[in-house]
Formats: structure tokens, C-alpha cells, sequence
């Protein structure tokens, strides 16, 4: 089975929109994520992260490398690739069921198939109830379970997640990381998380990406082989395969910060 | 309970306690200004040619309306009904530059908010226009179309159009990147971003738009109709006033501003309520 997502020898220099400088954010990637599994791409701040997850999207134009979902080549945003991103990205003029729909909307989906379809997402991600609410009245978690919920309900061939925890409480981040996994494991959808959160990756991830800081290579691939089913953070909290794997990733990724912080 | 307390607690959940609230407060100012007319009457203060009893306005439209005949007459505009033929003018030039304006000025707006090279050509004439739009127009617009509908019609185009215009595009510049980008994964095409995401995202500033531009164009209507116009509430007031009718002219005046406030509390403020105050896109009073 060819994988799901290829990234081949991708490279991305841009001018920095205040100084014009050129930036050169990523460098000579490649890496590939197989059906099912749960990818993480992790590293310090301003390692290209979120250049690579724009690429993905194709919402930012590439021109050194391949990238290729499903073995077809990426020109441009589609739906194949479902984005969760950080915050705010849900349409605030539109009810849950309407932004979790708004996907099978657009692709022509008859409106009583939708309906039915969107009410099992709605289960899923425990927004049973909140189906009539505006995003102004729900939490910060609650929106971006509607935020997931929007991007599988379009069935894309895999779903890229840009930090999209990072802006919600820490027990509310632990509670939606469970949640994260127990829904990819009942989708069994192919997925690519950027995190800087190494605790994060670890925890979600089948296999973790770690980069070097600017310009962004691959410095490591991870493979955590913990069943999908015991990660739960109670219990992994004190697993040592895990704590094993984490400080694997968390050393590695220790190298790459500057030693005065953010750069 | 005494019979006071009991019709006072009737009313208040008859118009909702905040809402009554509201009324009393805001009628205050109102109710000072009534207060002084009559004590002016009264003492005679100054004399009715400059300020007329507040009967004689009443009066004013019965002899203005003397020969009309009924609901039939006034919406059939019949000659007779001197008043409110000139309601009915104004009103009606304002509603057809409202349908010929907005529309262009949304359009144009959300293109050029979406399209930077647009902008560029449409905002530094749009500035120039804003500039020098409501009465600034009406001495030439009157030797281009004469005194009539057209020069009163051109000046409302003029004040509507730039004023959406202008704060459409504002408003779909100020929609986040990341509304059109997450529609965009979805597989959203051009015109899903500009129905789903542009245009409902600007509504706030649309909204805004509309209001400002009723405003400025009722008053630019009115302004046009004294020098430009042969009918309307303006063209009233000003033949009143050279003919020393002060209550014709009073009335005149009032209702202009009576007919606004209907507008913007009964039609215009709905809409925002039931749009962007329903989604949580404005700061809401407490």
C-alpha cells in the first residue's frame, strides 16, 4: 500500500514581509505518513512547522520538491486535505451543524443525507445538544471540537492540524488530545499534527517527525509503538515505554532551541 | 399591594423592565423640549411668527391635507394632498436610490476589498468623491439635469455609493485569512468565499454602511430638494419659510427627523440584530 501522504526533497525560501529578507524556512524535507497512522511533526519554534503544514494545505505555492496525497501532485487547496487550524476558524455567522456540514455543502451533498451525517459527527465529538448554537456561545474547546468534527465530516484523504490546541486551557488540552485519539482511532483517519508540544506528539503520535530549527530539516523519525487504545494519559503518565520515547523526542528537540528563547 | 403598585408591575411586564427603562430615559430630553415649546406659548417669550404653538403645527397639516381624499388620495399621490405627496416624494426618491445604490456599492466594495489591484484603482477617486459628495454636487448637478428628480437622484446615488462602497471594503478587509483559507480545505470555490466568507464577515461594516448613508443621503436628499428639487419635504420647508409659513416649516423639520428615527430604530437596527448581533460580531451595550 503506497503511503498516503509523500514529501519529497521539499525546500522553501521566502522574503520576510518586513525587512525582505530572504528566509529560508525549509530544507530538503521528505518524509511519508501511511494510511491509518497518526503522524506528528515536531520542533522549536520558527522551524517551518507551519510553512510545511501551509504547503500541505496548499495554501502556499512550492516550487523545489514533490508533495504528493494519494499519489496525486499538490497545486492547491482541495478537499482531500482537511485543515483543523490554531483558532478562530470556524465561521462565526454559521450554527455548529451548519459549520460542521459546511464541507459536504459545498461538495453538492442533498440536504437530508447531510443532515444525518453531520448529526453523527455531532455525537462524536460530544456536541450533542449544541447543535443550534453560534461559536460565540461555546467554549474554546468546544469550538474546536466543532473545528475537527467540520474537517472529518468532508472525509478528507488526511487531515493536517496545525496547533490547534494551543490556544485552549491545559485541562481542557488534555481532555480534547484523549478525545483527538479516541475519534482518529474509530476514523482510522490518516492525520499530520504540528505541535511544539513534545508531550503532545508523543502522546498522539504513531510516528513523530522531529525538526531542527531554522532552516527546518528532518532531524529524526520516532516510531512510538504504543497501542492507540491504552494512550490515556492517566495511565501513560507512568508507562515506561512512553516516558522512554517522549525524553528521546524532548532531547532531541532541547538541541535545536536557542539557548535565549525564541529567535 | 395598592392598585399602584399593581398597574406599575402590569406595565413593566407589558414593555419588558429594561425596555421601559430605556423609553423613560431617552423621552427625557424630548419631554424638556415639549415642556419649554408650551411654556413659551404660554409666556410668550418669543412671539409665534418664530416659534408657532404646537397646535398650529397639527393644524398646518389639516389645511395642507384640505383637499385629500382618504388613503385612496395619498397613495395614488393625488394633487390635493399637498402634504403628504411630499412625504411620499421624498421617501420614494430615497427607497429608488437605496435599490439602485446598494447593490453597486456591496459589489464593488467586496471586489475591491478582495482585490488589491481593484482598490488601488477605485479607493484614491473614491476619496476624492467622498470628499465632495452630498451638497457640494447640487449647483453643478442642477445645470447638468436641471431642477427635478434626476439632480435630487444623482445627489443620493453619490453619497450612497461611496459610503457602502467604502465600508464594504473595509469590512472584507477585516474578515481573518484564516475564514477564507479554512473554506478554501474545504474544497470552497471563489464564490463560496465571497457569499459564505466575505460578504457575511463585512456585514457588520455593511450594516454600518447602510446606516451612514441613510443618514447622510436623507440629509444630502433634503439639502438637494431646497436648491435642486420641485417637491420633498426640503422643497416644503424652503417655499414655507419664504412664504413666512413658520408651521409648515416646523413640521417639516420634525418629520424629517421623525421619519429617520423610524427608520434606523424599526428597520435598521433589526437587521443588525438579527445578523451580526445573533453572531456575536458586535459589542453589545449590557
Amino acid at each position: 500500500m503506497p503511503p498516503k501522504l509523500v514529501v519529497q526533497g521539499l525546500s522553501h525560501h521566502y522574503p520576510d514581509e518586513y525587512t525582505g529578507e530572504d528566509v529560508h524556512a525549509l530544507d530538503n524535507v521528505s518524509l511519508d505518513v501511511d494510511e491509518g497512522v497518526f503522524a506528528a511533526v515536531v520542533g522549536p519554534s520558527g522551524c517551518g512547522k507551519t510553512t510545511l503544514l501551509n504547503i500541505l494545505a496548499g495554501l502556499l505555492p512550492y516550487s523545489v520538491g514533490h508533495v504528493k496525497v494519494d499519489g496525486i501532485d499538490v497545486t492547491g487547496p482541495g478537499p482531500d486535505r482537511g485543515v483543523v487550524f490554531q483558532e478562530h476558524a470556524i465561521l462565526p455567522w454559521r450554527t455548529v451543524a451548519r459549520n460542521i456540514g459546511h464541507g459536504l455543502e459545498i461538495q453538492g451533498m442533498a440536504s437530508e443525507e447531510r443532515k444525518k451525517k453531520v448529526q453523527e459527527f455531532v455525537e462524536l465529538v460530544n456536541l450533542t445538544g449544541f447543535e443550534d448554537r453560534y461559536p460565540h456561545e461555546l467554549s474554546g474547546g468546544m469550538k474546536q471540537r466543532v473545528a475537527l468534527a467540520r474537517t472529518l465530516c468532508a472525509d478528507p484523504v488526511i487531515m493536517l492540524m496545525d496547533e490547534p490546541f494551543a490556544a485552549v486551557d491545559a485541562q481542557t488540552r488534555i481532555t480534547l488530545q484523549e478525545e483527538l485519539n479516541r475519534i482518529t482511532m474509530a476514523t482510522k483517519k490518516t492525520t499530520l499534527l504540528i505541535t511544539h508540544n513534545v508531550d503532545e506528539a508523543a502522546f498522539l503520535g504513531d510516528k513523530c517527525f522531529v525538526f531542527t530549527r531554522r532552516p527546518g530539516k528532518l532531524k529524526a523519525t520516532i516510531l512510538i509503538d504504543i497501542p492507540r487504545d491504552r494512550r490515556v494519559w492517566k495511565d501513560l503518565l507512568h508507562d515506561p515505554q512512553f516516558i522512554e520515547k517522549r525524553d528521546e523526542i524532548l532531547t532531541l528537540v532541547r538541541e535545536e532551541v536557542s539557548p535565549h528563547g525564541d529567535d | 399591594m395598592n392598585p399602584v403598585q399593581s398597574l406599575s408591575i402590569a406595565v413593566q411586564k407589558l414593555f419588558g423592565r429594561q425596555r421601559l427603562r430605556r423609553i423613560i430615559l431617552g423621552s427625557i430630553p424630548f419631554i424638556m423640549l415639549l415642556s419649554l415649546w408650551r411654556m413659551n406659548t404660554v409666556n410668550e417669550w418669543l412671539p409665534p411668527v418664530f416659534i408657532p404653538p404646537m397646535a398650529s403645527i397639527i393644524e398646518a397639516i389639516s389645511i395642507l391635507q384640505d383637499e385629500c381624499t382618504g388613503i385612496g388620495g395619498i397613495l395614488t399621490m393625488n394633487p390635493g394632498c399637498l402634504f403628504t405627496n411630499h412625504v411620499l416624494s421624498s421617501l420614494g426618491r430615497v427607497g429608488l436610490a437605496l435599490i439602485l445604490g446598494l447593490p453597486f456599492g456591496i459589489a464593488f466594495g467586496v471586489l475591491a476589498g478582495m482585490n488589491r489591484r481593484v482598490s488601488n484603482v477605485l479607493e484614491p477617486i473614491g476619496v476624492f468623491a467622498n470628499a465632495i459628495s452630498g451638497i457640494a454636487w447640487v449647483p453643478l448637478a442642477i445645470v447638468w439635469f436641471g431642477i427635478g428628480a434626476m439632480t435630487t437622484l444623482f445627489i443620493l446615488l453619490n453619497t450612497i455609493f461611496w459610503l457602502v462602497f467604502f465600508n464594504t471594503l473595509l469590512g472584507v478587509r477585516s474578515v481573518p485569512s484564516v475564514l477564507e483559507n479554512s473554506v478554501l480545505t474545504l474544497g470552497g470555490s471563489r464564490w463560496n468565499i465571497i457569499t459564505q466568507v466575505y460578504f457575511p464577515g463585512a456585514l457588520p461594516s455593511i450594516v454600518t454602511g447602510i446606516r451612514m448613508s441613510m443618514g447622510f443621503g436623507w440629509r444630502a436628499l433634503i439639502a438637494a430638494e431646497m436648491i435642486g428639487g420641485d417637491s420633498g419635504l426640503g422643497f416644503m420647508i424652503f417655499v414655507s419659510a419664504s412664504e413666512y409659513k413658520i408651521e409648515e416649516v416646523f413640521l417639516g423639520v420634525i418629520v424629517i427627523a421623525l421619519i429617520w428615527m423610524f427608520t434606523d430604530r424599526s428597520i435598521l437596527v433589526p437587521i443588525e440584530k438579527w445578523t451580526v448581533q445573533r453572531w456575536g460580531m458586535v459589542w453589545r451595550p449590557s
